[in-house]
């Protein structure tokens, strides 16, 4: 299947919502396999959402695997339909970059700890519990689901590591 | 704008200081919005009392450096703001590229003179850039704490954990605490 264009900021999809998918047909297969090549061809990607290619469709791929922030554990490649975060757990910033956002990086809180039940490419409901850069990953790419970028989460300058307080 | 269809004639860096106060940012971006100028690239923030803006400017037609100059001294005449202009040549346009590590180094202890000349020297000669800096006098009159904030991008050959031991002799002599951790943006 052929690499996809990952279209960029301001292209209006990224900030539209994608729609649910209902089920999985082979254009689905063919979606999930075009979002895996997307990913592969990128250097050091290891996620891509279906709106990055031009799909408002709920649907993303993650693979940490590779990456050497996730040492510890992954799941190798999730592809997900329909994600949603059924519970999440603590927090930690990472400075993120997006290829949809070229050029440009910034400190971004997420969640440590989260759950998310998605369908999968078999059309089957699963559960996994990710953690440390996974858990990044996967809240990265399922904001684009929702028409979220990087840019809408920043929590700091990057000279903002110890901003000037008012206490008053 | 896009960048590769524009090429920019004029390149300036703009740097403005003022006792600080609502509305600096917005006299000074005025200026620019009315004269055709770009903000290509810039950094501010309140300096004690004062607001300092650092800004690279371009304009698309030749432009000359005495209009520009011309412009602001109508502002600084009028709210008592400070401000320098430098025209840029073509080796300083382009960012340098970031390759290698990119670090935080926090350095913390009790204030004495020569601590952010002590460390950035330790890293200038091992070839480290930086790429941000921050200082700040905090604690109170009688235990002043000085707290130096930088990020650098390491040079081939140099880890984080090399970095630490390299500060291990500075870290003694000033006795302030020295931490170097890795920042790595990563790609999603």
């Amino acid at each position: 299947m052929p690499v996809q264009k990952i279209l960029t900021f301001p292209h209006p999809l990224l900030k539209k919502r994608a729609n649910k998918v209902d089920r999985i047909d082979n254009s689905m297969k063919i979606l999930a396999e075009d979002l895996i090549d997307t990913m592969k061809a990128g250097p050091g990607s290891v996620g891509v959402a279906a709106p990055q290619i031009g799909v408002s469709l709920s649907a993303c791929v993650v693979d940490v695997s590779e990456n050497r922030h996730a040492k510890e554990n992954n799941h190798g490649l999730l592809v997900m339909f329909n994600p949603v975060i059924i519970s999440s757990n603590g927090n930690s910033v990472m400075r993120e970059g997006c290829m949809s956002v070229p050029d440009y990086t910034g400190d971004v809180e997420r969640a440590t700890d989260v759950t998310v039940r998605y369908m999968d490419l078999s059309g089957k409901i699963q559960t996994v519990e990710a953690s440390g850069f996974e858990a990044v990953a996967i809240q990265h790419e399922m904001d684009h689901l929702d028409g979220i970028l990087f840019l809408d989460r920043i929590v700091s300058l990057k000279t903002g590591l110890f901003r000037r307080k008012n206490y008053s | 704008m896009n960048r590769d269809k524009v090429k920019h004639l004029a390149h300036f860096a703009v740097t403005i200081i003022s006792k600080d106060r609502p509305g600096i940012v917005a006299d000074t971006t005025e200026v620019l919005f009315r004269l055709g100028c770009n903000i290509e690239d810039s950094s501010c923030t309140m300096l004690g009392g004062d607001f300092a803006m650092i800004l690279i400017v371009t304009h698309e037609k030749p432009f000359s450096k005495s209009r520009l100059s011309d412009e602001f001294r109508v502002l600084q005449e009028r709210t008592g703001l400070v401000v320098h202009l430098r025209t840029l040549h073509e080796d300083e346009i382009a960012p340098v590229k970031d390759e290698g590590e990119l670090c935080l180094i926090s350095v913390y202890g009790s204030d004495q003179p020569g601590i952010v000349y002590r460390v950035t020297r330790a890293l200038a000669d091992n070839m480290v850039n930086i790429t941000d800096l921050n200082t700040r006098l905090i604690g109170n009159k009688d235990e002043p704490v000085y707290v130096l904030m930088l990020e650098a991008i390491l040079p081939s050959g140099m880890t984080v954990e090399s970095t630490s031991e390299m500060f291990e002799t500075l870290r003694t002599e000033l006795t302030v605490e020295i931490g170097v951790r890795a920042i790595t943006p990563v790609s999603l």
